[in-house]
């Protein structure tokens, strides 16, 4: 009976904590919310935005803008709270977040490869078109694309991704060839036959895990996955000839190899890399800040100069690939204000330097380009490259911001997938199936699950 | 008064109303942090969520576009790893167990914890770990193993055959000390009198682990069994840990990695449910043909 | 089998001197080889662990450009990693540690408790719905958590529990495989003490904490372990339950210090070994106090 009355105890006492820990919440969340709105009538008019990311870098960014921002706006200053969360967890977290309509952040990261599902029927993120209302035409056009929906838009672009090539002077030196004749994939390929000759190395690191070459290829040529219309294109005659030329690289040529880790942008392959295993590798601007981090033994080694183009039929320069949306949830409290200094972070010219200074990327307006061409600083990214004081250069050069992106549908994660386990796996890695067996296959998949209406 | 007493007597003191009072936490719980929200998701599997307040009634859409390759594949390699996984990670730590209880091993402490801290480390460390052990390079240390017997070298990751054997290795290698654990903490319970009296009777070690040791540990036996099958078909952190979410050719998608990319990456909630609840009904099916097997709903037979 | 057993009884009847001394003999080879197989099993366990160890000592970068390079190399190794935990968000780091403590405390405590009763009401008793509820917890046992994600969000934000300890321990408090771990080991258990418990005038209750638990030490011990593991480890639901950074747990804050665009690594690594230490001590007590406590004493039935 004792045992019995203590154990009453401790359930009381259990039941006590467990309500009173169910009470403590309410009035401190709303002492929280209380904190924010006592201080928006008081004094400072201080608002309290939650941002959520997954690049720790990105956070370091938006820190520095508050900072900048406080200074600006001293009548109208913010306290940003800048969360970062692991990239598949943000964004379950926001997914489910913004299903249920409680608990969403101010301003929240969303990659590229997640964007389309937040854009299902009607997003549940706020119009920013006015936030580039009047610089679009300074902005490369592809990246608003990506972001946007029936004209609307509802992410800023955080760079560009133009694709560039990163060639080894060590190993282009021995083989006697200068990376700057190098002009086209016809050039590319007579080079790296040398290269291959004379010092047994590979010329190009082609990715089978993800289709960075693959897309840069095709994207260069004006083709995609699907067309303005959203229908499935994956297997056109220009990706099956394509995709037979990156084939022939590997096993006719055999002047190119699947890195190990399956792409470049892989921990394996980073280290293979810095090795001096391969003589180049054709990948997006932000590369660069995988060389600097973790390819020290190559620094002042590598060269970089604009992606090899096609002699023939060659609509673009460049391709841009990857990519962070910035979205406003439509049902934050404060989304005049999250709009306001999203701009402030990410539009202005100013902000696109920013871009450039802390993260080392292309930034999406190219208006900024001409003059990081002329003073692009000194920082880490100029001191690792050869010609990294003439990036920009070469950059605005050879594109004048006329970069295109693959199109971002509802349909696009299951493509990526298909392309990279299926076909790249069976056509490149495997050497199972030919280009046109496999595209064929997986565009037939594609069809069949945009006729049943995912 | 008399009659509320003799009622509050009956709950404590008689074996029949007790019960109700042991599982009452449970049904609570149950009823609160349970039922409710899986009535919802159920609901959701005949849904088309898009947003908030943008939910269409699509019957059994889902269910019907689950008719496709990728999801055959996910059920297979769910059920071939549940088959490896059952027959190894039974028998082998059962056997481990047996003689980490010996009082005759030397350091057997150590060799408890030490087959135990596997499970301790995170995913994304084993991630890395693992993918630099099973790395493209010749000289990983899986390749540098495997060229002792004369093969060569394989790029582990990216091979579609190699890769149920890696999920099985992950598995063992985590799973193997904490089916210990239960495997021990059962083997306390048997009596030493009963291997005593059988050594008296001239029992060897075999015969003592067969006509003693199993007999008498398979409730937890059958607890392993239950809770591997269950965990085999809901694995997802193995695959998770050498592929990320997609694996090539699917070679390493299970039925809730399915689920997850589904739901998650794609956005589609209502086809994760209806994928949840098809492996819900596949689990249980196993599992409760498995338990009346076992007799595990008649008393008389635990 | 059996007839195999008698025979080696039989002989060791005789007490054939010879016999035993070469069964002695086989029997120390047998250990040795027992001993060898556990050493080489123990070293293939410990060694990621090992190799987390020595890297968390190293500078971040070299993870990548030397592969698996697992030397203790003193002229390369430093502390820096574990300042850089402490320095940039050393704040957050200390409040992660103990919003684990709490939670993993609390909660293993509550589920260990209620998780027993359960379990033991399903073994030791025959009442109406019993297979029932027994079917119910290996159900909740089988539901994917991942499909469950948005209702039991929804259901956190209208109980109010979002961003709390509770939100984090409640749903989770009566555990399916610990409850059907403690039903079976209640199971094997031998029911003679309860009658004459009872007759000695126990409630039920009386029954299960004064006679019964005491014979469930070992499986509290295994539970304990496991519980508190589940507690500490858990990831996915206290990510979606908490809110901000002050309230996350340690793997939650140590994963949002690592993201794939940068080399956070340094952290991860250092942060692993530290997050680690906590259930390894937990481990160690536990194999003290329940597992080899018990081997001495063991359980006379």
């Amino acid at each position: 009976m004792k045992k019995f009355l203590s154990f009453l105890l401790v359930i009381t006492l259990l039941m006590t904590t467990m309500l009173a820990g169910c009470g403590q919440k309410s009035p401190s969340s709303s002492a929280n919310q209380g904190n924010s709105s006592n201080a928006n009538s008081s004094t400072n008019t201080t608002t309290d935005l939650t941002l959520w990311t997954f690049v720790g870098l990105h956070a370091q960014m938006y820190n520095a803008a508050a900072k900048r921002w406080n200074e600006t706006y001293p009548n109208q200053k913010i306290n940003l709270k800048v969360v970062t969360y692991p990239y598949e967890d943000m964004h379950n977290k926001l997914l489910v977040a913004l299903q249920s309509g409680v608990g969403v952040p101010d301003i929240a990261d969303v990659e590229l490869g997640r964007f389309p599902q937040f854009l299902k029927g009607t997003p549940q993120l706020a119009d920013l078109t006015d936030l580039v209302a009047q610089d679009k035409d300074k902005y490369i056009e592809s990246r608003l694309e990506l972001y946007s929906k029936d004209g609307k838009l509802y992410g800023l672009p955080t760079h560009g991704g133009a694709v560039m090539a990163f060639y080894n002077k060590d190993i282009l030196d021995k083989a006697g060839i200068d990376p700057s004749t190098i002009k086209t994939w016809d050039d590319f390929i007579a080079a790296g036959k040398i290269v291959k000759e004379k010092t047994g190395k590979p010329m190009l690191a082609v990715s089978q895990t993800a289709m960075w070459e693959f897309n840069t290829m095709i994207g260069q040529q004006g083709s995609d996955y699907f067309d303005q219309d959203g229908n499935v294109i994956l297997d056109n005659d220009t990706n099956i000839k394509t995709l037979q030329f990156l084939h022939d690289m590997i096993y006719k040529d055999q002047i190119a190899v699947i890195p190990p880790g399956g792409q470049p942008d892989t921990t394996q392959a980073y280290g293979w890399i810095d090795k001096g295993n391969v003589a180049a590798v054709v990948m997006p601007f932000w590369f660069m800040s995988r060389f600097v981090s973790y390819m020290k033994d190559l620094k002042g080694k590598i060269i970089v100069e604009p992606a090899p183009i096609w002699k023939d039929e060659n609509k673009y320069p460049t391709v841009g690939q990857g990519g962070t949306g910035t979205v406003v949830p439509s049902a934050g409290k404060h989304v005049d204000i999250a709009k306001k200094f999203l701009a402030f972070a990410k539009e202005t010219k100013e902000a696109n330097l920013e871009i450039w200074n802390t993260l080392g990327f292309d930034p999406p307006r190219w208006d900024v380009w001409p003059q990081l061409a002329t003073d692009p600083g000194d920082n880490q990214y100029t001191q690792y490259f050869v010609n990294g004081k003439d990036i920009f250069k070469i950059l605005y050069d050879s594109t004048k911001g006329n970069i295109v992106s693959l199109r971002s549908t509802q349909l696009s994660v299951t493509a990526n997938d298909l392309m990279a386990n299926q076909v790249l796996y069976k056509v490149l890695k495997a050497n199972s199936a030919t280009a046109e067996q496999a595209l064929k296959a997986a565009a037939n998949e594609l069809r069949k699950d945009k006729n049943s209406g995912q | 008064m008399g009659k509320r007493k003799n009622f509050l007597t009956d709950i404590l003191y008689t074996p029949k109303w007790a019960p109700y009072f042991f599982v009452l936490p449970f049904l609570i719980t149950f009823l609160l942090f349970f039922l409710y929200p899986f009535i919802n998701a159920f609901v959701m599997s005949f849904e088309n969520i898009i947003g908030p307040n943008q939910v269409e009634f699509v019957g059994f859409q889902n269910y019907k576009s689950l008719l496709n390759y990728h999801f055959y594949t996910a059920l297979w390699n769910s059920t071939r790893y549940t088959f490896w996984t059952l027959l190894i990670l039974i028998p082998f730590p059962l056997i481990l167990a047996v003689l980490l209880n010996s009082e005759k091993l030397i350091g057997k402490k150590f060799f408890r914890a030490a087959l135990f801290i596997p499970i301790l480390t995170s995913a994304v460390v084993a991630g890395i770990v693992f993918s630099l052990i099973f790395g493209d390079p010749q000289l990983s240390p899986a390749n540098s193993f495997i060229k002792i017997f004369g093969m060569a070298p394989k790029t582990w990751l990216r091979d579609v055959n190699v890769a149920m054997f890696l999920l099985v290795l992950l598995a063992t290698w985590r799973w193997t000390g904490v089916n210990i654990v239960y495997f021990l903490s059962g083997l306390q319970s048997i009596p030493k009198d009963l291997y005593e009296s059988a050594e008296i009777d001239g029992a060897g070690t075999f015969s003592k682990f067969l006509y003693i040791t199993i007999p008498l540990l398979k409730p937890v036996i059958i607890y392993v069994l239950t809770i591997s099958i269950f965990g085999g078909f809901a694995m997802f952190t193995e695959s998770y840990i050498f592929w990320g979410t997609h694996s090539p050719q699917d070679s390493g998608l299970t039925i809730v990695a399915y689920l997850y990319q589904q739901a998650f990456e794609n956005g589609n909630l209502g086809l994760g449910c209806a994928i949840g609840v098809v492996l819900l009904a596949i689990v249980l099916i196993i599992n409760i043909i498995q338990l009346r097997f076992f007799g595990l709903y008649k008393k008389e037979e635990v | 089998m059996e007839s195999h057993a008698s025979n080696i009884g039989s002989k060791e009847k005789y007490n054939d001197s010879s016999y035993k001394n070469n069964l002695f003999a086989r029997n120390i080879i047998g250990r040795f080889f027992i001993v060898a197989f556990f050493v080489v099993l123990s070293i293939i366990a410990l060694f990621p662990l090992y190799y987390l160890i020595v890297s968390s000592f190293k500078p971040a970068d070299q993870l990548f450009t030397t592969g698996l390079d697992a030397t203790i190399n003193l002229k390369v190794m430093n502390l820096k990693n574990y300042i850089s935990l402490f320095g940039s968000q050393g704040g957050l780091y200390l409040s992660w540690y103990k919003n684990s403590l709490i939670i993993t405390i609390l909660g293993t405590i509550l589920t260990l408790l209620l998780s027993s009763m359960v379990g033991y009401g399903l073994a030791v008793y025959q009442f109406r719905g019993r297979n029932l509820i027994f079917t119910l917890v290996l159900f909740i046992m089988m539901v994917p958590m991942e499909m469950l994600l948005l209702p039991m969000y929804k259901l956190m934000v209208s109980l109010n529990l979002l961003n709390t300890y509770w939100g984090v321990i409640l749903p989770g408090v009566v555990s399916p495989t610990a409850v059907f771990f403690f039903r079976q080991y209640a199971a094997g258990l031998s029911k003679d003490f309860m009658d004459a418990a009872r007759i000695d005038g126990c409630t039920e209750f009386g029954i299960f904490w004064r006679v019964m638990a005491p014979l469930m030490i070992p499986a509290f011990g295994a539970m304990t372990i496991l519980v508190a593991l589940g507690n500490w480890n858990n990831f996915l639901w206290p990510l979606i339950v908490m809110r901000t950074d002050q309230m996350f747990t340690l793997p939650v804050g140590l994963m949002s210090l690592l993201t794939p665009y940068e080399s956070n690594y340094s952290v991860l690594l250092s942060g692993s070994v530290l997050s680690i230490l906590p259930i390894v001590i937990i481990y160690l007590i536990n194999q003290e106090a329940f597992m080899s406590g018990l081997t001495v004493g063991g359980i006379k039935g």
